[in-house]
């Protein structure tokens, strides 16, 4: 049992305390030993129900004793009439009740009444939904009598609406009330579905939402609940499977796909390719090689399949909810296509606001600002003025968001790396969308990143910059398939882990990080690298670098910008 | 107006080093007293504490002090003609108790000691035609028990008993608006509910149905000025938290959200000078699951080491977030909270 407060006790008390336990227990030994011998005999009687019923109270996780009393009790229902079941059955709901009040959080108990319920000739829905209530006001978050309201309301057919109702009231009394918040999370969409809607959700409900978790937050700003709600207001729906970008690259005789969402190739969903109308037979892997969910998919070009002249390549992406596909125009004398999906990647980061929405946005922020004005240090306003400003423009609030972030990293220091993350999270989608991806070039350079956000829907980068951050990793970088050229220098990266799957990088300068051990140069065994740049580095200090890299390296002409001879 | 904050103060002559012999002393007697009243009144799970203890032994690198045949004799005697096992002799077989025994088994190296392949079979019966698992034959559906079979069949190599996709499609129909997990479709999110999705997850490698971002900020959110984790919103922090938070955010790959010396200082002082052993909050009792989870938790939180080889599961996927993904296996059956 959790949460019992340790007292000090004299000798005295520890000898009165022992004995008193010994008592205890001789009785409990007895009362179970003689339970499984009944239980063995195959006497399913009264006894069996009050000596089962002693063990119960005190300990309700005894699990095999909560299914002796269920033997029991089918037995009964074998061998006696409707009334005279009626009659036991409520009395084990009134047990059942005493054993809930002394210890209100057993599975084991909550269980068991919902095999009574399902079992007893004529079970009292309402008599039990109050109960539900009642226990509900003896604990307002107790999850198990929550579930237990689920299973009442599923099988006595209580309407959704009465239960938003019920949740209404509940918060309306105490708006610190996530369990209530939650259920209206569930309840909601059920009630008002629009699958288009970011929560599901039709979009005047919303609103009326909005209204009413305001109310919350402004009483008691501090309070989690109705901010973690009016976060779930604010987020976008599921996001569909589609193409994000291919290449065909005819060098490696290879085809690259990248998908906006993991898939299961052919699994979960099925790539086909033609060219110029004919199939192509596919063999479509992972990167990895991998079984497995993966945003990014390889196959070769068959030998015998000629791509010759200027064609179109037709890739289609099939699903069982999706289908989409897209066109590469292939010309003669080029060695690699690639396409990107026009809509990438505005459409992963913003959602798609209505003009109402926009217009409530704008007044939310509002309302949040003024907020802040009463509550200058309080997190969670400034975390939700965050979200609204990202939510109604990232660039235009870009500045304004980056020092709200700074601002939380020192008001909220427990949480520091959270926000940083955030905040390298927010600039990169930024930057992403202010640049052409078609050039296969990102610099990311100077921008304060902790971590390296969305390298999954970035494969076919050839040149990648990262230059002058706070990274500590490198393991995201291992998703950018096509990578050539990396540039990491003036970072804290002490490990290469995640290099060793990028099978084209020819260049890499790591100047100026943490790297202190040999053995991290092994991640790099399997790239074609032709130029390192590793001063800077600990490692350096401790071993011959250029020998060790040249060892590994064969390929390798240039360290730190000296040829190799 | 508002809502105080619930926490707990740590004094200033709370425990500040680990007690590490005092601790492995407490597991060690722990199962001597056999007449002792707590230890009878938690019979009922006699075979996850085995497990716990074990574990925790094992960590602390003295798992020689326990004694291997008897443990192995009881773990045989709890099996039953259905291959499934119950908490003591004597007890119903369960799902709970079921992974308990294959982790001891495991643990030992000594999977041969028991029909396994009517372990499979216990396991595979328990399957719904929605995906999801029941903990025995009486119908009890719950998150926990798809944890239990998909950690059970995958620790003996035979995942593909069961209906993956189906299994898979339950638990994220368990996903809520806060990024986490409850126990069934529409229950709320919980802290042990959540390691013991993700962890389904992690070992189907169907970590994508995770928002990480999002349920990450949920879990580091647990984390309260005294740096103690608590495992829903406006509740007290309690010492467990810090094993199932924390293997969470590990397998999503945000552990780094945590502030981990708030949090060492906290667990610390939950230590009992007097006993050895852990409490759910500093001047508590010690309980009995806590030592395992703690020092498994310390383990994580610490970055000692990435898992102990013999209970973790490395699991099969394309894409691991972050380090070794599932980390103990654990399951998360005594939440009182």
């Amino acid at each position: 049992m959790h949460g019992r407060l340790k007292v000090k006790s004299t000798e005295e008390q520890k000898e009165a305390k022992r004995i008193e336990q010994e008592k205890k227990l001789k009785l409990y030994t007895a009362a179970t030993e003689e339970a499984f011998r009944k239980r063995k005999d195959g006497e399913y009687d009264d006894e069996a129900l009050k000596v089962s019923g002693e063990i119960l109270y005190r300990n309700s996780d005894f699990s095999t004793m909560w299914n002796f009393r269920k033997e029991i009790f089918l037995h009964m229902n074998d061998n006696k009439n409707e009334d005279e079941l009626q009659e036991l059955f409520d009395s084990e709901l009134d047990f059942l009740e005493a054993c809930l009040k002394y210890n209100p959080k057993s599975y084991g108990t909550w269980h068991h009444r919902c095999f009574v319920l399902d079992t007893m000739p004529r079970p009292d829905w309402e008599k039990e939904l109050k109960l539900c209530n009642l226990f509900l006001q003896y604990d307002e978050r107790n999850f198990h009598c929550w579930d237990y309201r689920r299973f009442i309301v599923k099988r006595s057919q209580v309407t959704p609406e009465a239960e938003l109702e019920f949740t209404t009231n509940k918060i309306s009394s105490n708006f610190s009330n996530y369990s209530s918040w939650h259920y209206r999370s569930k309840l909601l969409p059920f009630i008002h579905p629009d699958p288009s809607s970011p929560a599901g959700v039709k979009e005047d409900i919303l609103l009326q939402e909005y209204e009413m978790v305001q109310n919350a937050f402004f009483t008691d700003p501090d309070d989690q609940s109705a901010w973690f709600y009016y976060r779930w207001l604010l987020g976008r729906g599921k996001k569909t499977v589609g193409i994000n970008c291919v290449c065909c690259d005819k060098i490696h005789s290879k085809i690259i796909v990248s998908t906006t969402e993991p898939v299961l190739v052919p699994d979960t969903v099925e790539l086909k390719v033609e060219v110029d109308g004919s199939h192509m037979p596919m063999t479509w892997r992972t990167a990895s090689n991998n079984i497995g969910y993966s945003n990014l998919w390889i196959s070769d070009i068959p030998e015998d399949f000629k791509i010759s002249g200027s064609c179109t390549l037709t890739l289609t992406l099939g699903g069982s909810s999706t289908s989409c596909s897209c066109e590469l125009l292939l010309q003669d004398d080029s060695t690699e296509e690639c396409y990107f999906h026009k809509d990438t990647p505005a459409i992963w980061f913003r959602s798609e606001l209505s003009a109402a929405a926009t217009t409530t946005l704008k007044r939310e922020l509002d309302s949040v600002k003024e907020l802040h004005e009463m509550e200058p240090e309080n997190k969670w306003v400034l975390l939700t003025s965050i979200s609204l400003m990202k939510s109604l423009d990232s660039h235009s609030y870009e500045d304004t968001i980056m020092d709200e972030l700074k601002t939380l990293e020192t008001i909220d220091s427990h949480r520091t790396s959270y926000y940083r993350d955030l905040r390298s999270k927010y600039l990169t989608e930024n930057i992403l969308e202010r640049t052409d991806l078609s050039k296969r070039c990102l610099r990311l350079r100077d921008v304060g990143l902790t971590v390296f956000y969305h390298a999954k829907l970035l494969p076919l980068l050839v040149e990648l910059d990262l230059s002058n951050n706070r990274l500590t990793s490198l393991r995201d970088v291992r998703h950018i398939y096509c990578l050539q050229r990396l540039c990491v220098d003036d970072n804290q990266i002490s490990k290469l882990q995640g290099l060793e799957s990028i099978v084209h990088l020819k260049e890499i300068s790591i100047r100026n990080n943490e790297i202190k051990r040999e053995e991290e140069f092994q991640f790099l065994r399997k790239c074609p690298l032709v130029v390192v740049n590793i001063a800077g580095n600990p490692v350096c200090d401790s071993v011959n670098v250029n020998s060790v890299l040249r060892n590994i390296l064969t390929g390798l002409k240039k360290i730190d910008d000296i040829k190799i001879s | 107006m508002g809502t105080p904050v619930k926490d707990v103060v740590i004094s200033d002559s709370a425990p500040k080093s680990l007690l590490l012999e005092k601790h492995a002393d407490y597991i060690a007697a722990y199962g001597k007293k056999k007449d002792d009243y707590e230890y009878c009144m938690t019979e009922y799970l006699r075979l996850s504490g085995i497990y716990w203890g074990l574990t925790a032994m094992d960590l602390v690198k003295q798992l020689d002090r326990m004694s291997k045949e008897e443990v192995l004799e009881f773990v045989q005697s709890c099996q039953h003609e259905c291959g499934g096992f119950g908490a003591s002799t004597g007890h119903d077989p369960h799902l709970l108790y079921t992974l308990s025994a294959v982790q001891v088994l495991v643990l030992y190296d000594a999977v041969d000691c028991v029909d396994v392949g009517k372990v499979i079979e216990f396991v595979k019966t328990l399957q719904e035609e929605d995906g999801s698992f029941t903990g025995d034959k009486w119908g009890e559906v719950d998150t926990r028990f798809s944890f239990c079979a998909v950690a059970c069949l995958a620790l003996l190599g035979q995942l593909d008993a069961i209906d993956v996709d189906k299994a898979v499609d339950f638990v994220t129909s368990c996903q809520n608006f806060d990024g986490g997990f409850g126990c069934r479709p529409g229950s709320e999110t919980h802290a042990g509910q959540i390691y013991c999705c993700v962890g389904m997850l992690a070992i189907t490698g169907r970590l994508h149905h995770v928002n990480a971002d999002l349920l990450g900020w949920w879990l580091c959110e647990r984390q309260l000025p005294s740096g103690g984790l608590n495992g829903r919103p406006e509740k007290l922090p309690d010492l467990c938290y810090s094993w199932w938070v924390l293997t969470s955010l590990k397998i999503i790959g945000r552990i780094h959200w945590i502030d981990k010396d708030k949090l060492t200082r906290f667990m610390l002082a939950c230590q009992d000078e007097e006993t050895g052993g852990f409490a759910d909050r500093p001047g508590d009792m010690v309980t009995v699951p806590h030592p395992v989870w703690d020092s498994g938790a310390v383990v994580t939180g610490g970055g000692v080491t990435e898992g102990h080889q013999s209970c973790v599961l490395h699991a099969r996927r394309d894409d691991p977030p972050s380090g070794h993904p599932t980390g103990f296996i654990m399951t998360g059956t005594r939440d009182r909270h």
